[in-house]
């Protein structure tokens, strides 16, 4: 009789923790970027971000949901602004118009998650991997650029599930801001697409 | 007359055992006291690029709050990173005086410094390590009550650098080096008892001390 007092309980325990090992995580991202300190260039560009990307949903493994579309969109715009003189933020490549010199239709590729249960270490990690389609106004393409960032707690220690992975990915997110600012420029058929412009005169 | 020896056994322990050696390495160039004007701030910031460790945010907290007593002010490393965006991430910040120097030519970043008066640039690096875990505890739980016996010990060892760039002149004004080690105890009398080490808040006690000794010196 005793057996069974002590047998509820441990039950509930175990139903608890198995619930709790299966639980789907949703995670919601809705930073603001700082504005990036930088002197743009006298092009202008049209960013495509439909509406997939606006509301874009990362699912790194079949239990974790990230919505960073709207973060994603802050910290592009931003980034855009501080390489671009002129950015024209659109929903669809038919909106872009035929003013801009360039049009950037940044899309996700790729996100993956590693949480300290895979990776034996005392971190969450996230990837995001994005990919820019960058063409003319006239839709020559220039190039696709393939732009991966990385984003880690500094210590998963005391935090939640949630709020590891929005760290992490918040710093994932910063960091391909400053990677496109740092390496924008340096594609190489961005750097020949310029310098084909200066010949032409087109560049003030 | 029994029960005294315990306490007092578990006091030399925590007093003895638990106490920490910290020691403060200094290099400065000169002598001079480093000049900071009147709501020029000292901006300060962890090396966060080494793939196995960062730079642990409480202690660059705990130095801030040190530092934040102190007749400058002190920039939080959030609000540092956020005003020069994106220039001072893990993956642009500059780890060298000729990156600094490189980076400070570009005249946006130079002016945002200028208007955010942040004078003085304080890189930290640094962990702290635990090593050398002995002893044997075991807790269990049983009919009668639960409870833990034994006896178990581990050295820390908290190690900081902190480099002083002076973001105007672009020069290394100083460089501090802290190391702070101790033993914590945990033992088992029914309830653990944790003894245990300070050796962060010591390093980061030493390091304010060093750093606040420079600056307070002379306010223009």
């Amino acid at each position: 009789m005793k057996l069974r007092r002590f047998m509820a309980p441990l039950v509930m325990v175990a139903m608890a923790q198995l619930c709790g090992c299966a639980s789907n995580v949703s995670v919601r991202v809705e930073q603001t970027f700082p504005e990036v300190v930088a002197i743009p260039r006298e092009i202008s560009a049209a960013l495509v971000m439909d509406q997939e990307f606006r509301n874009y949903v990362a699912r790194p493994n079949s239990t974790t949901r990230i919505q960073i579309g709207s973060a994603q969109v802050d910290l592009l715009t931003k980034a855009f602004n501080g390489l671009f003189n002129e950015v024209k933020v659109v929903s669809s490549r038919e909106h872009a118009g035929s003013g801009t010199d360039l049009v950037i239709t940044p899309s996700v590729r790729e996100t993956q998650l590693s949480t300290p249960s895979e990776s034996y270490l005392n971190v969450y990690e996230v990837w995001i991997k994005y990919s820019l389609d960058i063409e003319t106004a006239d839709g020559v393409p220039i190039d696709s650029w393939f732009l991966p960032a990385y984003g880690k707690t500094p210590s998963s220690y005391l935090l939640s599930r949630t709020t590891a992975i929005e760290q992490a990915t918040i710093v994932a997110l910063r960091d391909a801001g400053a990677k496109l600012m740092l390496d924008f420029y340096r594609i190489p058929a961005i750097y020949g697409w310029m310098q084909q412009r200066a010949a032409a005169g087109e560049e003030p | 007359m029994r029960f005294p020896a315990l306490p007092a056994l578990v006091a030399a322990a925590a007093l003895g055992g638990c106490g920490s050696t910290t020691t403060v390495d200094d290099f400065r160039p000169t002598a001079e006291p480093i000049d900071i004007g009147v709501g020029e701030k000292v901006a300060i910031l962890g090396r966060r690029d080494a793939g196995h460790y960062e730079t642990d945010r409480d202690f660059i907290e705990c130095l801030g709050n040190r530092l934040d007593h102190s007749s400058f002010q002190v920039m939080s490393e959030q609000e540092f990173i956020d005003a020069l965006y994106p220039w001072f991430e893990p993956r642009t910040a500059p780890k060298h005086l000729k990156r600094l120097k490189r980076l400070m030519q570009d005249p946006v970043i130079q002016e945002k410094i200028r208007r955010e008066k942040i004078r003085y640039l304080v890189w930290l690096d640094g962990e702290v390590e635990s090593h050398g875990m002995s002893g044997a505890m075991s807790c269990g739980v049983g009919p009668a009550g639960a409870g833990c016996f034994g006896y178990t010990s581990w050295d820390k060892n908290a190690m900081f650098e902190a480099i002083v760039w002076d973001l105007v002149d672009l020069t290394e004004e100083a460089r501090i080096r802290v190391d702070s080690e101790g033993t914590s105890y945990v033992i088992g009398l029914v309830a653990p008892i944790p003894l245990l080490t300070r050796v962060e808040s010591q390093a980061c006690s030493g390091m304010g001390e060093q750093l606040q000794s420079y600056f307070s010196q002379e306010v223009r």
